[in-house]
């Protein structure tokens, strides 16, 4: 049994071995517990949950209002357009006037790394980092392993190709560094523009091109490209991104089944994947929501009820 | 296809940088013996004694023109060009009207390659879309389409941001650059090179530090990147030192010279006028001089043309009007004996690899380049010893624009072999 002494979800980097198998053990009871209906618990009746999103989110914030409320928690949407908020000392305001709202945990998404640190200094909640720039986002990465626990796949014997844009992926930070802590391999790859010096230190490994990378893997899991990076130039037009980097084609793992297709989404179809195999039988991507739903329960429930000590 | 028999010459092993004295026989296309005193009564015979066989000269920098300025040469008249001076492949630059910047347009010249059945035309595609140095141009899908080098020769990219991104994502593609180095805002409207002949002259000055501050970046930015990239036409002295220094720290980087940049000086602008008007422009002597030290050293392993065809009334008229670049694929081996060889720069082995062997390499042409049974019959035959007049309104080429009429040299190219066939014989193009 895992005493659990984090006041914060941070990072999955915080995470030691034990404390992520026992968030995806909570996160696969309220997947199974999710089939029921009704579903609504009091498990944290009277808690109050603050969504604090500076960038735009639909699928993220709406998942934690559905897990907070499925815990009997109220909440308080708080979505602020970054253009609106000045740097500097307003930002500073801004969040100690929520400080005096006395909620109890609050998500936040903000597009400068190193934020929810920042908040987990001074405000008085429990902060959950649902993404800071190209830095963590955790809770994804935890939807993700636990999809893959369910699939029945053993960390230990598994390589995961992670491709696409790594270089602004927080996605691909948290999930590497899980998967490693949990004995798996990570091979990344893409355009060499969006692949960052230094990315080893996670301890995944860079395969050139996309289709090795792809053939080494028992699971391929594919970010988004964001369209802004085409206009900043990382790669000359979408057309090109689909026909060499993009997955057109079920792949076969060497055990001669197909391969795991996952992605954080939204998906671009045609672009990172092709549309047909969005709801291929080997795709996972529809199944990634549904456990993140229910790993966010296991985050707020074992935060709340559990994470009294500071770290 | 028939086969044919070359007898009694020297044969130029470039591979292993020797001559021999063999026959060597060609069928379909390969060559498929080598050996003294061959015989084959089903053979046409080329007599080539007193002549160098070697493989057929490549040029890593042409340009053709086409599509859109057929007036000044086309894919026909530069493909005519190129078998009179001796040259079984060429590589066009992407600076046509539209530039060479889709797979569309690169597939296009793929075809009429074929269509013309002369020489291999090869295409390097734009780095940049419509080589104005902003966006990056489809690296992928133009490589798929035939294009083997990327080059936005003519200008230069001065955004250091795009160029970063380019090297680094091309590096996916494993794709050569050819970079055209020239700072835009220093060279600004200079029309010659810096130095006493333009205080003379009033004429505005593209600095030798335009060329060679662009230079010391792209080499930071190729070493960096791990990409592969060549510089053409080099015509300043230090940029051989740059270029050496990051050689010598393992960077990927080659370059090539032109002819004209050897044997002419920025004072030739007086007897030629717009005729020795160029870019880079013509330097001076001691560049001459570092360049040549720089080729005899292997600094600087390739040589090329940048053979650049212009209509007479481009050339016409105000100096500072007048276009870049100079008509020169028909004599461009001559010119290089007499610059070269017969300065004991180099000898007609080494000459003869920076004329086919390395560019084959460039261009990853393994069958090319290399006289050996088995490999493409792509042959050039030289008479070291034929003197000629250059004779500049006899040039196949539609571009007349050409400082070296009447210049005596010797050294020509009489025979071009492509794919096995004869497409030049004794100076002249086969009908």
């Amino acid at each position: 049994m895992v005493k659990w002494k984090h006041r914060h979800l941070l990072g999955i980097d915080n995470l030691s071995v034990d404390e992520i198998r026992y968030l995806l053990e909570k996160g696969n009871c309220y997947r199974d517990f999710l089939e029921q209906s009704p579903k609504g618990t009091t498990t944290l009746q009277g808690y109050y949950l603050i969504n604090l999103f500076f960038e735009a989110s639909t699928r993220t914030r709406t998942s934690f209002e559905m897990a907070a409320k499925l815990l009997g928690m109220e909440v308080v949407n708080f979505s602020i357009d970054i253009s609106s908020v000045q740097k500097g000392e307003s930002f500073r305001d801004t969040v100690r006037t929520l400080a005096r709202m006395k909620a109890d945990a609050l998500v936040v998404r903000h597009r400068s790394s190193g934020i929810p640190l920042y908040l987990s200094q001074f405000l008085p909640f429990h902060i959950i980092n649902a993404g800071d720039g190209m830095r963590e986002h955790p809770t994804q990465a935890l939807l993700d392993l636990l999809t893959m626990k369910r699939a029945g796949i053993d960390f230990s014997q598994m390589t995961v190709a992670i491709v696409g844009d790594i270089l602004h992926s927080r996605v691909a930070r948290s999930l590497s560094i899980g998967l490693k802590k949990l004995g798996s391999r990570v091979i990344l790859s893409g355009p060499p523009t969006l692949i960052p010096v230094g990315i080893e230190v996670l301890g995944a490994q860079v395969v050139y091109p996309v289709e090795e990378a792809m053939k080494r893997a028992d699971i391929v899991y594919l970010l988004r490209i964001q369209k802004e990076r085409q206009e900043a130039g990382y790669f000359p037009s979408e057309k090109e991104y689909a026909r060499f980097f993009g997955l057109k084609k079920n792949l076969l793992s060497h055990q001669g089944q197909l391969k795991m297709i996952m992605h954080p989404g939204p998906v671009n179809r045609g672009l990172e994947v092709a549309s047909a195999l969005v709801e291929g039988e080997n795709s996972f991507i529809e199944e990634q929501v549904t456990c993140g739903l229910a790993v966010r329960m296991a985050v707020l429930e074992t935060l709340i009820r559990e994470g009294r000590s500071d770290g | 296809m028939g086969k044919l028999l070359i007898k009694n010459g020297t044969l130029v092993l470039t591979q292993s940088g020797i001559t021999t004295d063999a026959d060597l026989l060609v069928e379909n296309g390969i060559i498929t013996r080598i050996e003294a005193g061959l015989h084959d009564p089903k053979a046409e015979v080329i007599n080539a004694s007193g002549c160098l066989v070697g493989p057929g000269f490549i040029n890593l920098h042409v340009h053709f023109r086409e599509p859109g300025e057929e007036n000044k040469e086309d894919l026909q008249s530069g493909s005519q060009a190129a078998a009179k001076g001796g040259f079984s492949s060429v590589l066009c630059m992407p600076n046509t009207c539209p530039p060479l910047d889709t797979p569309l347009l690169i597939r296009y010249l793929g075809l009429r390659t074929r269509e013309i059945g002369l020489v291999n035309i090869y295409s390097s595609a734009a780095i940049s879309v419509g080589l104005v140095g902003k966006a990056m141009t489809e690296f992928g899908l133009l490589k798929e389409a035939g294009a083997r080098v990327l080059s936005d020769d003519g200008k230069c990219i001065q955004d250091s941001r795009l160029l970063y991104r380019a090297l680094t994502y091309a590096r996916y593609f494993d794709l050569p650059f050819l970079l055209h180095e020239e700072d835009e805002n220093i060279a600004g409207e200079g029309q010659v090179s810096e130095g006493e002949m333009a205080v003379k002259m009033g004429y505005r000055v593209i600095p030798r530090v335009a060329e060679d501050s662009i230079m010391a970046r792209d080499l930071v930015l190729a070493r960096a990147t791990g990409a592969r990239v060549h510089f053409t036409h080099l015509s300043t002295a230090f940029s051989v030192d740059l270029l050496a220094f990051f050689q010598e720290k393992g960077a990927q980087v080659s370059a090539d010279v032109t002819p004209h940049h050897l044997l002419l000086t920025d004072e030739s602008i007086v007897p030629y006028g717009s005729h020795a008007k160029m870019k880079p422009p013509l330097r001076g002597q001691a560049d001459i001089s570092a360049l040549k030290e720089g080729i005899r050293r292997g600094v600087i392993r390739f040589l090329a043309s940048d053979h650049a065809p212009h209509a007479v009334e481009d050339k016409e008229g105000d100096f500072n009007e007048a276009t870049f670049g100079i008509s020169n694929l028909e004599i461009t081996i001559p010119l290089y004996v007499k610059a070269l060889v017969d300065d004991g720069t180099l000898d007609w082995v080494e000459l003869w690899k920076r004329l086919s062997f390395f560019p084959a390499e460039f261009l990853g042409l393994p069958e090319k380049g290399i006289l050996k049974v088995g490999k493409d019959a792509d042959l050039t035959i030289v008479d070291p010893d034929t003197h000629y007049q250059v004779k500049v309104e006899e040039f196949v080429s539609k571009g007349k624009n050409c400082p070296f009429d009447g210049w005596q040299l010797r050294g020509w190219p009489i025979y071009t072999i492509v794919n096995g066939k004869i497409i030049m014989r004794d100076l002249q193009l086969e009908p």
